[in-house]
């Protein structure tokens, strides 16, 4: 085996514990279900969430936010490929697991909600934002996933005359529900889904990122006179007058 | 000795046995996750004690066992059946699930008709004692019984469910209870 290039502890503590412990969590987390009676189900994610979790991980590949020569390299040594790929693995299932737990487990409304995240990753995916967008991009996604089903059809197809049914009744008055069936979650659940939910954004936002330091460099590119980083933007000792020299 | 401790130390601080120790953690808790999702336990008792049952840790109160048994064989199954949920909280214990069951099965027995809901909820229970039971099948040696293994009590429960022309038979109402 060769030798780990970035072995400093913090970083192997992280990949080894905090990212597989975290991602694990939100999947475990992301499937359990609490009835009204306080039942517990552990429901698995769905063919077509697994589906969308693979996109999902392509989107994080493509925008920066998940470098896999970070986590499976050559140069690394066989138990830090280990760990990296349990971390992609646990990434999967969480992301898998929470794309569930936003959506509909059946009838029209899951159709519609579907449809609107293969869109969604979809056309982040055709968009390529940098890192920071595509995490804002995911905050807004799930956070807004979260909204409609734990609150606003949570609160539409509560069984008692919730304040937020009346409002949320009154904001779309004369529209009728007619036969869209749903089956809201017991209340409990949705405090779980938004515990995970947050683990699960904060493990991407924990996800190595940046270039390797052992992987391919791309030619710096000259625009106008310019050196230009990978990004377009201009580098810094291009901008930076230099400075002046002793003997000058 | 003095020399050794920093060695220790140090060798605890590598990147190697920190992996290895973050492997091992995140494949129990994969693990787990795995048994959570399969056993699909319905309340944390549930859930508690299907881990203990896995590694062997799981006993059942032998006083509240104690307590069921003395109110089943007065009849009371009712009673008895609370007693025997105090004493296998997690539905993990083949013979407590068999009296379970038998409680079931006797309060629903009659001697014109049986009671399908009782039946039902007595197959139900007799599922949980052969899920835990290793071997799947249950033997209770226990001279109150009539019915003494799991495959005796299924076909009974089953038979009690049919309807045939069997049930016109009016020597049935001579059968003993089981």
């Amino acid at each position: 085996m060769t030798a780990d290039p970035r072995g400093d502890a913090g970083t192997v503590w992280h990949e080894a514990f905090t990212l597989p412990l975290v991602l694990l969590s939100a999947a475990l987390l992301g499937g359990l279900r609490i009835d009204a009676a306080g039942g517990l189900a552990f429901v698995p994610p769905t063919l077509f969430s697994l589906v969308l979790a693979v996109m999902l991980i392509a989107v994080l590949h493509r925008c920066g936010a998940l470098d896999p020569a970070r986590l499976v390299h050559p140069r690394r040594t066989g138990l830090a490929n280990a760990s990296g790929v349990v971390i992609v693995v646990a990434l999967g299932a969480a992301a898998a697991q929470m794309i569930a737990a936003l959506t509909p487990e059946e009838g029209l409304l899951a159709l519609v909600f579907d449809v609107a995240w293969l869109v969604l990753i979809g056309n982040t995916l055709a968009a390529r934002p940098d890192r920071s967008r595509l995490l804002s991009s995911l905050l807004v996604m799930f956070g807004s996933a979260f909204v409609v089903k734990f609150i606003l059809l949570g609160a539409l197809y509560a069984p008692d005359a919730s304040l937020t049914k009346r409002v949320v009744m009154a904001l779309v008055e004369g529209v009728s529900l007619g036969a869209l069936a749903y089956q809201p979650p017991g209340p409990a659940t949705g405090y779980v889904i938004f515990a995970a939910g947050l683990l699960f954004l904060a493990g991407i936002a924990a996800l190595p990122h940046g270039r390797h330091p052992g992987g391919a460099v791309d030619a710096p590119r000259v625009v106008d006179g310019v050196l230009l980083e990978d990004g377009g933007r201009p580098a810094p000792a291009a901008l930076d007058p230099a400075p002046p020299s002793r003997g000058a | 000795m003095a020399d050794a401790l920093p060695a220790l130390d140090r060798s605890w601080r590598s990147p190697a046995v920190i992996r290895l120790a973050g492997l091992g953690v995140t494949a129990l808790y994969a693990v787990f996750i795995v048994w959570v999702y399969a056993a699909q336990p319905r309340s944390l008792r549930e859930m508690r004690g299907g881990v203990a049952a896995s590694i062997g840790a799981y006993r059942i109160d032998a006083a509240a066992f104690d307590e069921g048994l003395r109110y089943f064989r007065t009849d009371r199954f009712a009673e008895a059946r609370r007693a025997f949920a105090r004493a296998d909280p997690a539905q993990r214990d083949p013979r407590t699930q068999y009296y379970v069951a038998y409680a079931f099965l006797r309060e629903g027995w009659g001697r014109v008709y049986a009671d399908d809901a009782l039946y039902r909820q007595a197959q139900i229970a007799l599922q949980r004692a052969l899920a835990a039971s290793p071997d799947g099948v249950v033997r209770v040696d226990d001279p109150d019984l009539a019915l003494k293994s799991s495959d005796e009590m299924a076909e009974t429960l089953a038979r009690g469910l049919r309807r045939d022309v069997s049930d016109l038979n009016p020597l049935a109402m001579l059968e003993k209870r089981p």
